[in-house]
């Protein structure tokens, strides 16, 4: 039997989003292992096809964003991670994990900061799928929408770059309303492989047509959007 | 990695003289150590040591006060209580046992298998779905956010949670649902008597910051709330915090076995929250302010995370004996609940701590966050400290279950506590004088002069009424993928739903969860009050889709001065209509909490808040397919109203804007309403429903406009003119729900419903047509249903 592509889901005290992240990349095909910080080292990652840091609030958030995740993966993985990234390896991120992996600096520069509205928003949000050909957002249709729940989404960039990214194409997902004041209201981001994205929205909460708000919904399958982000990304590294 | 921690270097105590002391002196005594002990108590506790020839240790003392304290021990609750009522006098022998327990133990032999633990653990179950079992707790932390709004709130629904991951061997927190009394956010300040008194838009603020930052810190949605504004809630805010949680059925049992460790788990211990039982058992006034901001704990909801992840994986692997959490009273009440049957000795010596210098007491009576005490195996304790290393926690083992009936506490080699515990459960009951009488009601002053449509959009702004939209989104409501009927839905997203519902992992099976709080009621009529929550719960569990023969309430009392007859005996009454209730409902308790002293010393005098009454309720839903929400789905839909509409409007939105206190207050139907509630679960498993939506605050028109707020449709209603148009509009009469249901399914409905008091009002129209209500030949309400949407979902932005 052929071997299912496994996840290696990384936590941290805080992580919070990394059951319902397991079971949304195994109702996608994957086999899944969560793995605490303190156990892992560079062996945790042999085997493994793609690294997900799933949402939450890393050590609480309180300096920075996934500050402090970010020093402690480096602490206990060293170089590992880049290694398995440059050698093929998939990187996802959601919400505190976007934030990680752009402190890691595994994804395009800038930064995760306050929402403009200074507030923590749980909601839906439309997004805009820029890169249907990319291996995560190929079963997602031009727009769609998930759940958003944070207080620093607002992604800026010291410059211009942020405009950069979108003629890029490296903006892989925007809003199509302001719903924390990102620059050119983006809401994920791909690395220049195309193998590693970090998204603030939440697939892994759309995974079924009835976790949409309206009972009306029409789905896809009856699937919901969070589910064809997995499942292309599955597809893809199953390839 | 955390570092060293520090350890105390000395035992700290004293031996104070009790034996032979004046019952006077006895007094003194607890005035000056604020033990807040009864003259009573202190003599039952002199009595004790007298028999056991010697004198206490502060340490001990200070155990007997939390031990025996209103928070800990429920006296009111438990007391016998003399009530006059109508001319005549009855004993109440236990408020608990008569109106709660018995109902409890009553129902449980009518529905044997359902309730699976209820009242001894830190949390009641009842089965979902033959392997899995759910539960909820709700607790109160008034006085900690009346002084410190943030962490006040922040710590009130971080101890709810360690509540459920000290139920059974631990179970899975779920859902959260938070409740608020306040003061309007408008009150103007110059009104507020007492210099230090925090005005309500900041004792929101900060309520609502606490309990976000601690929610969603932990990853459970936050699903489900109400707020309450009132006058008197300015001087006394109310925060009720509950959480829901789900356990197998075989993780329920827990025991402590003599041979067992006692391991301790979690943030380390300091001078935080010394005295929060006892000072949460006395009322407020302006110097609570400055002296006791000491009594209110720290939260860290990333340690609560932490210990969280450790208590689960320990109990999935099969390492726990025992656990509960450490809330008020700290390791004294958890630690010794622990071994207060089998007995044990505890080592304050190897506690780690947050600063030096502890003394003996604040190292046993601490109420620092965050922290969790198991009884093990021996042979567990290595691959707990190894959990607990992958988990970034501390732990250490705090002594040992000896099997000798004895609390033993030792401290650097000197015993400060030898408490023989099974002698003093037992508090010295009280006894209290109630009275009620019902104050003279006078038929409700209809007036035909009243502008209806503006009288609608006043009522849609009141702060009863408005969208808690600003609130909710500042909750995580999704995280845990869960769930299935948000707080907030309908075709935009944004309107109002009667509970929440949440899937659950490894179940077919989902749970819903409702509350009401009804405070207005009681002031005219507290057994109406009483009757009305238990209904409303029942009601939102079942438009949610749950059973309402598979249900499990909570009751949680708010009460001011319980040694006022009258406040008591307003009590009294709404137990009564709560008990009546639940019977008839057949709706067990499985939890419940009391508050008291929740009043404060103006210069006028004392100000008591409303006898307030929350209940709270978790229901079985079968499918996801019985899953309904309450926003209107379709145009061109039959609208039906199921119930009958009264014209007793005493206690409702309408009546207090208009200033009339006098009216009657409906009493529920709860016979009457089972079958039609029954017959409604019927009509949703079969798929007639689209949408329910209950008649509370406001009455049927606010019904009909929360429905339309959906976005999908107009609404045109003819309105029952069994009743004055100003009832017809705003009569918050229980039992009463709407039904949407699609034209070809009417005649299956009418066979469904037909006996249960069911009316076709009317449809839903076409998109972006308005708000047509009509009584009789005239349209007597005709708006534009973004004008009235406008009005109710920007209701509390300018304050939040």
């Amino acid at each position: 039997m052929e071997k299912r592509p496994h996840a290696l889901l990384l936590k941290f005290p805080g992580t919070n989003c990394d059951v319902e992240t397991a079971r949304a990349l195994e109702s996608a095909g994957f086999s899944t292992k969560v793995v605490p910080i303190a156990r892992a080292n560079e062996d945790v990652l042999s085997g493994v096809d793609l690294v997900v840091l799933s949402g939450g609030f890393s050590y609480g958030d309180y300096v920075m964003a996934g500050r402090l995740a970010q020093l402690e993966t480096e602490r206990r993985l060293g170089d590992a991670l880049k290694k398995f990234h440059a050698d093929g390896g998939y990187l996802l991120g959601i919400c505190n994990g976007f934030q990680i992996l752009t402190k890691l600096g595994i994804l395009p520069g800038g930064s995760l900061i306050d929402n403009t509205s200074g507030r923590f928003q749980c909601r839906w949000a439309t997004l805009k799928n820029h890169r249907p050909d990319s291996a995560f957002l190929k079963h997602l249709p031009e727009e769609f929408e998930l759940p958003v729940a944070h207080a620093e989404g607002r992604f800026v960039t010291a410059g211009d770059e942020a405009l950069s990214y979108i003629n890029d194409g490296l903006a892989a997902l925007t809003y199509t309303e302001d719903i924390n004041g990102s620059t050119a209201a983006i809401a994920g981001l791909l690395d220049e492989t195309g193998r590693a994205l970090g998204l603030m929205p939440h697939p892994e909460r759309f995974l079924e047509a009835r976790h949409h708000y309206d009972p009306d919904w029409k789905a896809q399958d009856g699937k919901g959007s969070g589910y064809w982000m997995f499942k292309s990304l599955y597809e893809a590294i199953a390839a | 990695m955390s570092t060293t921690a520090e350890h105390t270097t000395e035992a700290r105590y004293e031996t104070v003289v009790v034996r032979g002391l004046s019952p006077d002196a006895l007094l003194a005594i607890s005035e000056e150590r604020k033990l807040s002990l009864l003259r009573d108590d202190m003599v039952a506790a002199q009595e004790y040591f007298e028999s056991i020839d010697r004198d206490p240790t502060d340490v001990e003392l200070e155990v007997i006060a939390q031990t025996w304290s209103e928070h800990c021990k429920h006296r009111i609750f438990g007391a016998r209580i003399t009530h006059t009522t109508n001319g005549g006098t009855e004993e109440v022998d236990s408020l608990f046992k008569t109106y709660v327990k018995k109902v409890t133990d009553d129902i449980c032999e009518q529905k044997p298998g359902f309730v699976l633990s209820a009242f001894h653990d830190n949390a009641g179950f009842v089965d979902l779905d033959g392997s899995l079992a759910t539960c909820l707790k709700v607790e109160t932390h008034n006085h900690p956010s009346a002084i410190e709004p943030y962490a006040g709130a922040n710590t009130g629904l971080g101890g709810v949670i360690r509540d459920i991951l000290g139920a059974g061997c631990g179970a899975n927190p779920t859902a959260s649902l938070n409740v608020f009394c306040f003061g309007a956010p408008n009150t103007d300040p110059a009104t507020i008597k007492g210099d230090d008194v925090i005005h309500p838009l900041g004792i929101l603020r900060g309520v609502v910051r606490g309990v976000r930052d601690y929610g969603n810190r932990m990853g459970i949605p936050t699903t489900a709330g109400a707020i309450q504004f009132d006058p008197a809630y300015t001087y006394n805010p109310l925060v009720f915090c509950g959480t829901a949680g789900v356990i197998k059925h075989g993780d329920i049992a827990k025991e402590v076995k003599p041979g067992m460790k006692v391991i301790a788990v979690g943030g380390r211990t300091g001078r935080d929250g010394l005295k929060g039982a006892t000072f949460s058992s006395m009322s407020l006034d302006t110097d609570s302010h400055a002296s006791d901001q000491q009594a209110v704990q720290i939260g860290n909801p990333i340690e609560e995370k932490k210990v969280a992840d450790f208590i689960l994986e320990a109990r999935d692997a099969g390492l726990i004996g025992f656990v509960t959490d450490c809330g008020a009273g700290g390791f004294s009440s958890a630690a010794g609940e622990m071994l207060s049957e089998v007995g044990g000795h505890l080592y304050l010596e190897r506690c780690p701590l947050k600063e030096t210098g502890l003394a003996s007491w604040e190292v046993f009576l601490s109420e620092s966050q965050e922290r969790m005490v198991l009884a093990v195996a021996p042979d567990a304790v290595p691959a707990l400290q190894e959990l607990a290393d992958t988990y970034e926690t501390e732990m250490f083992v705090f002594g040992d279950a000896d099997g000798s009936g004895i609390l033993k506490v030792s401290h650097h080699g000197e015993m400060v506590v030898e408490l023989d515990c099974t002698r003093l459960h037992e508090a010295p009951r009280r006894e209290l004088p109630s009275e009620f009488t019902l104050a003279p009601v006078n038929a409700f002053a209809f007036d035909e002069t009243v502008d209806l449509t503006s009288a609608l959009k006043s009522v849609i702004s009141d702060f009863a009424v408005v969208s808690r939209e600003p609130i909710i989104r500042e909750y995580d409501h999704e995280v845990q993928g869960n769930t299935v009927l948000k707080p907030l839905a309908g075709a935009s997203g944004d309107a109002p739903q009667d509970g929440s519902v949440s899937a659950i992992n490894g179940s077919e099976k989902l749970v819903a969860m409702g509350l009401s709080i009804l405070p207005e009621w009681g002031k005219t009529d507290p057994y109406a009050m009483g009757l009305a929550c238990v209904d409303e719960t029942v009601r939102h569990l079942t438009c949610c889709g749950a059973d309402p023969d598979r249900l499990a309430i909570l009751d949680n009392f708010c009460v001011g001065n319980p040694e006022d007859p009258s406040e008591l005996g307003r009590l009294v009454e709404t137990c009564k209509g709560m008990a009546e209730a639940a019977t008839t409902y057949a709706a067990p308790f499985v939890s419940g909490k009391d508050s008291f002293y929740n009043y404060f010393e103006t210069e006028d005098g004392p100000v008591s808040i409303p006898v307030t009454l929350l209940v709270s309720g978790i229901g079985v839903v079968d499918d996801a397919a019985h899953v309904t929400g309450s926003s209107l789905r379709h145009v061109d839909s039959d609208i039906y109203l199921l119930g009958s509409l009264t014209s007793d409007l005493g206690g409702s939105v309408y009546a207090r804007q208009r200033e009339i206190t006098d009216a009657a207050v409906p009493h529920a139907d709860c016979a009457t309403n089972l079958e039609r509630y029954r017959a409604l679960h019927q009509a949703i498993r079969s798929g007639l429903i689209l949408s329910a939506h209950d008649v509370s605050e406001g009455g049927l028109a606010t019904t009909l406009a929360e429905m339309a707020f959906s976005g999908k449709g107009g609404i045109a209603v003819g309105l029952p003119e069994s009743v004055p148009v100003e009832a017809a509009l705003f009569a918050e009469t229980p039992g009463c729900i709407v039904l949407e249901v699609s034209k070809e399914n009417a005649t299956a409905l009418e066979s469904a419903l037909g006996g249960h008091a069911l009316t076709k009002i009317g449809c839903s129209t076409s998109a972006h047509a308005d708000l047509v209500l009509r009584y009789g030949s005239k349209d007597i309400v005709h708006g534009s249903i973004s004008d009235f949407k406008d009005l109710w979902k920007n209701g509390l932005t300018p304050y939040y």
